[in-house]
């Protein structure tokens, strides 16, 4: 099964590549609205050969990691020191829902006004939108532990790390990696958006870039890797993830 | 936010209330309240003794004055009902063509091996990175927000209504078909009742990658709504509207998951009369 299943997968992409070669001819469509497969290829080629594909992608990428380490890193510790004390978690809940509400992007003006167009505005919007994407997450994940089990760890005994160790990450696992899958997904978004409105450098700047110059080769090939690196990055660490933790542990069903 | 499938652990008040008086809402009410209006003295203290600019940093009473004006002028009412117009449309599109490949693709085991890493392929490539192309096509307007965001909520209604369908109990679908139902009967009785809940988990995420869309698009694709209300405020110097429209967003969004979103959710599951799959 395994084995026919890479070439049936392939053939809709063989046609949709086919119906592309064959539009301009088909119809009149102007070159500036679609690009023919080998200018993407060429732009493709020289984007690598002069080095500032890599470059962008690189610095896209690095930003999203900065910005999901960042945000995670502060939005995790947070979120269950906020979710463990209910008058702490009464208090800020509403503030925290309605700044998860605003989401990234509707920071971009403001990010840009404070810290002047460039990386710092665009890496402000990325970990604004997966901090409060993964407060609001591990808020809810903790706090959606049965009471049972709460009162059962306390009850034996259990104290500060443990509690943490028996109690928080087991119970809210499946959230906090659902969680940050969510974050990424949303902070990917963000990070696209950010770079076109407010970047300096990065695959969503030279996208939106060469739209004001109706290069759309370099657009077509910017959403290209724009897919490519978003499977990769899903395939690489969250499949992965999933399936060395609430997969195994049967947490978390597959999904297709 | 995630579509998550918890079920509310509102109803654990059992742990220290007993002593209490109050009923647990009244205070999570007033906790909450205090939290919000601890946040909003906190900006005016912070704006005040800044001394920044207010177009740099401007206070919560600067943005109530931008509200006013913004209200006063009509601006804001025709840029929310903009906004809304679109998202709604935009969302109801792209579930019913989200809906309609997902079930094709649910009970075809062949389309779905065929069709499936075409359509990873087309999800992965954002909506964010459509948006500048169909500017190019179609130029600023209804049409690239309406297709943006038909296609951001097509694809997690369509991956979860696939995978719901083909989780549904083999069973089911024989004993059905034993007593004499048809192909259609078997569609309408067994299988999209299963597949419910995951059709909603589908649509909650899609919702919420919409929204976000809707405001992007906005922004870079189109004159009016409230995205474009927080872009060109900013580029004119009028931080104060920028903040206000923010804080629209935020607000539109909380009304759209509580007034629309979860009450859709639970009637339909309440309806149907399926309890959702709670992992602990």
């Amino acid at each position: 099964m395994c084995k026919n299943k890479a070439p049936l997968g392939a053939l809709p992409f063989v046609v949709l590549g086919v119906a592309w070669l064959l539009a301009p001819m088909l119809a009149q469509i102007p070159p500036y609205a679609l690009p023919t497969p080998g200018d993407v290829l060429e732009r493709l080629r020289s984007g690598v050969a002069d080095g500032s594909l890599p470059r962008d992608v690189l610095a896209s990428l690095s930003r999203l990691l900065l910005g999901f380490c960042i945000g995670n890193g502060l939005a995790i510790p947070l979120g269950i020191a906020i979710a463990l004390n209910r008058w702490v978690s009464d208090l800020l809940r509403p503030v925290l829902t309605f700044l998860a509400s605003i989401g990234g992007i509707a920071w971009v003006p403001l990010a840009a006004l404070w810290l002047g167009v460039g990386p710092g505005a665009v890496l402000f919007v990325i970990v604004n939108q997966i901090f409060f994407s993964t407060i609001y997450n591990t808020v809810n994940g903790v706090e959606a532990i049965p009471p049972v089990l709460r009162r059962a760890v306390l009850s034996h005994g259990a104290r500060g790390v443990q509690v943490l160790k028996e109690l928080i990450v087991p119970g809210a696992l499946v959230e906090l990696i659902v969680g940050l899958r969510t974050s990424m997904a949303y902070g990917w978004r963000a990070l696209v958006a950010a770079e076109m409105i407010a970047g300096t450098n990065g695959i969503g700047f030279r996208v939106i870039a060469a739209v004001q110059w109706y290069q759309t080769d370099t657009v077509v090939l910017g959403m290209l890797v724009i897919g490519v690196l978003w499977l990769l990055l899903d395939e690489l660490l969250f499949t992965r993830l999933e399936r060395a933790t609430v997969v195994r542990w049967g947490l978390l069903r597959e999904t297709a | 936010m995630s579509g998550g499938v918890q079920v509310s652990a509102g109803g654990s008040a059992g742990v220290a209330a007993g002593e209490r008086w109050w009923p647990r809402n009244v205070q999570r009410g007033l906790l909450g309240a205090t939290g919000v209006l601890g946040l909003i003295a906190l900006w005016q203290v912070a704006a005040s003794l800044s001394g920044v600019s207010p177009y740099f940093f401007p206070s919560p009473r600067d943005v109530a004055g931008a509200f006013a004006v913004l209200i006063d002028r009509g601006i804001l009412p025709v840029d929310v009902a903009d906004s809304l117009g679109r998202y709604l449309a935009g969302v109801g599109l792209g579930t019913a063509v989200g809906l309609t490949l997902g079930l094709a693709l649910g009970v075809s085991r062949s389309a779905a091996r065929v069709l499936g890493p075409l359509l990873n392929f087309l999800y992965a490539i954002v909506e964010v990175a459509w948006i500048p192309i169909f500017v190019i096509w179609w130029g600023y307007g209804l049409r690239v927000i309406l297709v943006a965001l038909t296609y951001v909520v097509a694809f997690p209604v369509l991956f979860n209504t696939a995978t719901a369908v083909r989780a549904t109990p083999r069973v089911l679908i024989d004993v059905v078909r034993a007593l004499g139902a048809s192909r259609r009967q078997v569609l309408t009785e067994v299988i999209v009742p299963a597949a419910l809940p995951g059709i909603i988990t589908g649509f909650r995420v899609g919702a919420g990658f919409a929204f976000r869309g809707l405001i992007f698009a906005e922004m870079i694709g189109a004159k009016d709504g409230v995205g474009y209300l927080i872009l060109t405020s900013a580029a004119n110097h009028a931080t104060d509207r920028t903040m206000a429209g923010m804080i629209v967003v935020g607000t539109l969004w909380l009304l759209i998951d509580q007034l629309y979103l979860r009450p859709f959710e639970r009637v339909t599951i309440e309806r149907w009369g399926l309890v959702r799959n709670v992992q602990e």
